[in-house]
């Protein structure tokens, strides 16, 4: 009766604990936090014939990666109002008209301490967008940004499986990641190719 | 059911069996790892706009090339520049970490004066009471800038300008001395050069453009039984040049001299060189007692040395028993030998000879800090590190790593002429002034470094010789315009001269005036390659790199 009554007692706290573990420690980690403007991959695609990713998240011409175009880009079409929704009013009213930069949160950050040139990958390599950054560039919705309460960074850098066993291929940016996208590819970099 | 005590302990111990099976560790211990990364009193650097521009590295005279990535608009990373045509994309480890240079401790970042800090106004009253009672001389370490002509135009007027030239210029000497070409004017053509005779020259390990003889060495001799460019390295101990040297001749510290002589005598003797330049006095046996080798060792030194030619024999400073050798060899104005790369005339005066009578001294950052000239003169001091004690009365706060605008005029080494433009990379972090702007405050008449780049750059355009070395090359009769052309070169393009007429290099250089072999040619000033950088001042990377790993030999190895 006694042994009987451990067993269940150790189950009951092996249960909590995997519960907290994969359930609610998940939730608690992460904050959720909501970009500055509502925006729309896919209707740009459509309306403005942005086709490309190319033309607004651009290589220079030295090679390295413009990232997230600047407020002069977006003025080229929203230097006034040209719809009636609360995210027109605010990048206009907010952003583009006071020259004010629109403070994204990336979702894509790596720490300072990591050098990623696109320019490689892209060109050389020959990957494609969607590959590290999915299909979020034809969405209709922004994505959610999720922080981590502890490293600061984006959600996107672990991946959304928080146990990173089954991944989608472009689910986490990681440098475990980055290195198994190099052995596959059977491409051999260095620390200072990455960490100079 | 009553709670225990010890449903307690088992409820604990299952739930941390049980989240020992959840993420929750793992993720915490990769989440806090990073978190440590990011506390508040770590540097980190800038975030803002990744850029990379193309700049020259001014730590040197060699003037490498460099892709240097910045981060809102701080330079946070260096690598080599592949199209420059000489480094090829090479650096040495302290390029590499230069950009840290300019926040090193030591970092000089404000005037002093006798050791007590003090203001640029108090020592731009010192130096303009020291020009109104006497001579002033300027020492510059990299001649042939836009800021030594500011030097020499300064210098002209109110005493005298001089050199503290490199030690591969310094090796040059002999044959300006005996030829009246100037050192400066006179280059290496390792390019076409089968055998390579070093006297004690680090080849391998700085000696020249960093890239420039290890690719050449990479490329044509590496791992080859029989190379098709031999290294030859004659010194004492086995120095990591020798490690890499086809062959490794050890001979007593000191006795290159007796080496020299005793192989040049045996070639000249035997009848298996021209017979170019006097007979050492020395005799084979002589030379082998001195130097710790047999006789025969130093017959098969000879012979192997004329075995492939063409072939040049290099010192690690200036050594005229290795100059005299080369007239012996013939190599003066051959190709793969020493040629003649400009037709440049003017022979600077050296800063190691003594400086009678002058008031002032000023001496520019780019003079090793470990010069100390020979003068009882008041000195101003450009440096942009503090490197210790020193002679110096005033030290002035000069331009860091890529904090001002400059040209890089050619290698001491290389065969041909090159001309290149650093931009100023990176804001100055502290109040900081050229030897050159000091200077000019003081003349109204002297030219700013940027007007003297602009006239070189139309100077290169009129002449329309040579070719643009940028992203694509092209020669310089197809380059549009002299503001083109400044553009390029302002943006990373290096432009390189065609080599001279080899007729005219032997004429020049074969009325070398060598009359007697020369007498006890010990260097009036060691060559402590060691120490050309001065060790306290050196980016946390290089230490790492420069010093830990023994990619530089430490001093105390040099002599045995």
């Amino acid at each position: 009766m006694k042994m009987q009554r451990t067993i269940v007692v150790f189950a009951l706290g092996v249960a909590v604990a995997l519960l907290a573990g994969w359930v609610a420690f998940p939730r608690a980690l992460y904050l959720q936090k909501q970009q500055p403007l509502e925006f729309r991959h896919k209707t740009h695609a459509e309306k403005s014939g942005v086709a490309d990713c190319n033309e607004c998240h651009a290589l220079r011409d030295d090679g390295t990666f413009a990232g997230l175009p600047a407020m002069e880009k977006c003025a080229g079409c929203h230097s006034e109002r040209i719809g009636t929704s609360n995210a027109e009013a605010t990048l206009v009213d907010t952003y583009i008209k006071p020259g004010n930069e629109t403070p994204w949160l990336v979702y894509a950050q790596q720490p300072a301490n990591v050098w990623f040139s696109h320019a490689i990958h892209v060109k050389r390599a020959g990957l494609t967008c969607t590959e590290c950054h999915s299909t979020y560039g034809e969405s209709d919705q922004v994505k959610l940004y999720e922080v981590n309460r502890i490293s600061g960074y984006s959600r996107d850098i672990w991946g959304h499986s928080i146990s990173r066993l089954r991944r989608a291929p472009h689910d986490g940016m990681k440098m475990s990641d980055c290195e198994e996208c190099h052995r596959k590819h059977q491409v051999e970099v260095g620390c200072l190719g990455c960490h100079e | 059911m009553k709670v225990t005590r010890r449903d307690l302990l088992v409820w604990g111990a299952g739930a941390a069996a049980g989240i020992a099976f959840t993420p929750v560790p793992w993720k915490i211990l990769d989440d806090v790892s990073i978190w440590s990364q990011n506390w508040s009193w770590i540097p980190q650097p800038a975030r803002g706009p990744v850029e990379v521009k193309q700049s020259f590295c001014t730590l040197c005279p060699n003037g490498c090339g460099l892709r240097v990535r910045t981060g809102a608009g701080w330079p946070v990373g260096i690598a080599g520049m592949s199209t420059h045509p000489i480094t090829r994309g090479a650096l040495c480890p302290l390029a590499f970490a230069a950009h840290q240079l300019n926040w090193h401790p030591q970092r000089l970042r404000a005037v002093r004066h006798q050791s007590s800090t003090s203001s640029w106004a108090a020592a731009q009253a010192a130096f303009s009471k020291a020009c109104s009672e006497g001579k002033v001389v300027v020492i510059d370490g990299y001649a042939g800038r836009a800021a030594s002509q500011i030097f020499e135009a300064f210098a002209e007027k109110r005493g005298s300008y001089r050199v503290a030239a490199s030690p591969e210029t310094r090796a040059l000497a002999p044959y300006e001395s005996w030829s009246g070409v100037p050192a400066n004017a006179l280059g290496y053509d390792l390019e076409n050069a089968q055998t390579v005779v070093s006297f004690g020259a680090p080849m391998l390990d700085g000696w020249g453009a960093p890239g420039r003889f290890t690719r050449l060495w990479a490329e044509r001799a590496a791992g080859m039984a029989d190379p098709q460019l031999r290294l030859i390295q004659i010194d004492a101990s086995l120095t990591r040049t020798a490690t890499k040297a086809w062959q490794w001749i050890s001979i007593r510290p000191g006795t290159e001299d007796a080496l020299v002589a005793g192989a040049a005598r045996f070639l000249l003797e035997e009848h298996l060189v021209p017979a170019n330049g006097p007979m050492p006095p020395l005799t084979l046996v002589d030379a082998a007692s001195q130097t710790g080798l047999t006789t025969d060792a130093i017959r098969n030194l000879a012979r192997t040395i004329v075995a492939k030619p063409p072939v040049v024999a290099i010192a690690g400073g200036n050594n005229p028993a290795v100059a005299a050798l080369n007239v012996a060899l013939g190599a003066l104005g051959q190709t793969g030998g020493i040629v003649l790369r400009s037709k440049q005339k003017k022979v600077y005066e050296s800063a190691d000879a003594v400086i009678p009578k002058a008031r002032a001294v000023v001496i520019d950052s780019t003079v090793p800090w470990d010069f100390v000239p020979r003068t009882d003169a008041e000195i101003f001091r450009f440096a942009a590190w503090d490197g210790g004690s020193n002679k110096a009365e005033w030290l002035l706060p000069a331009p860091g790593f890529l904090e001002e605008l400059t040209d890089v005029p050619t290698a001491p080494t290389s065969a041909v002429e090159t001309y290149a433009v650093a931009p100023a990379v990176a804001k100055p972090t502290a109040e900081v002034h050229s030897a050159a702007q000091f200077l000019a405050s003081f003349d109204a008449e002297l030219n700013s470094t940027d007007k003297i780049i602009h006239a070189r750059c139309e100077e290169i355009f009129r002449a329309r010789a040579g070719s643009l070395y940028g992203r694509e090359t092209t020669p310089v009769a197809q380059v549009a315009s002299a503001q083109k052309l400044e553009e390029q070169l302002r943006s990373g393009a290096v432009w390189v001269g065609e080599p001279l007429k080899t007729a005219s290099l032997k004429s020049n250089l074969l009325k070398c005036n060598l009359k007697e072999w020369p007498a006890d040619t010990r260097p009036e000033r060691s060559e402590d390659w060691a120490a050309e950088w001065p060790a306290p001042v050196l980016p946390p990377l290089a230490l790492k790199l420069y010093q830990e790993s023994s990619l530089r030999e430490p001093p105390e190895r040099k002599t045995v």
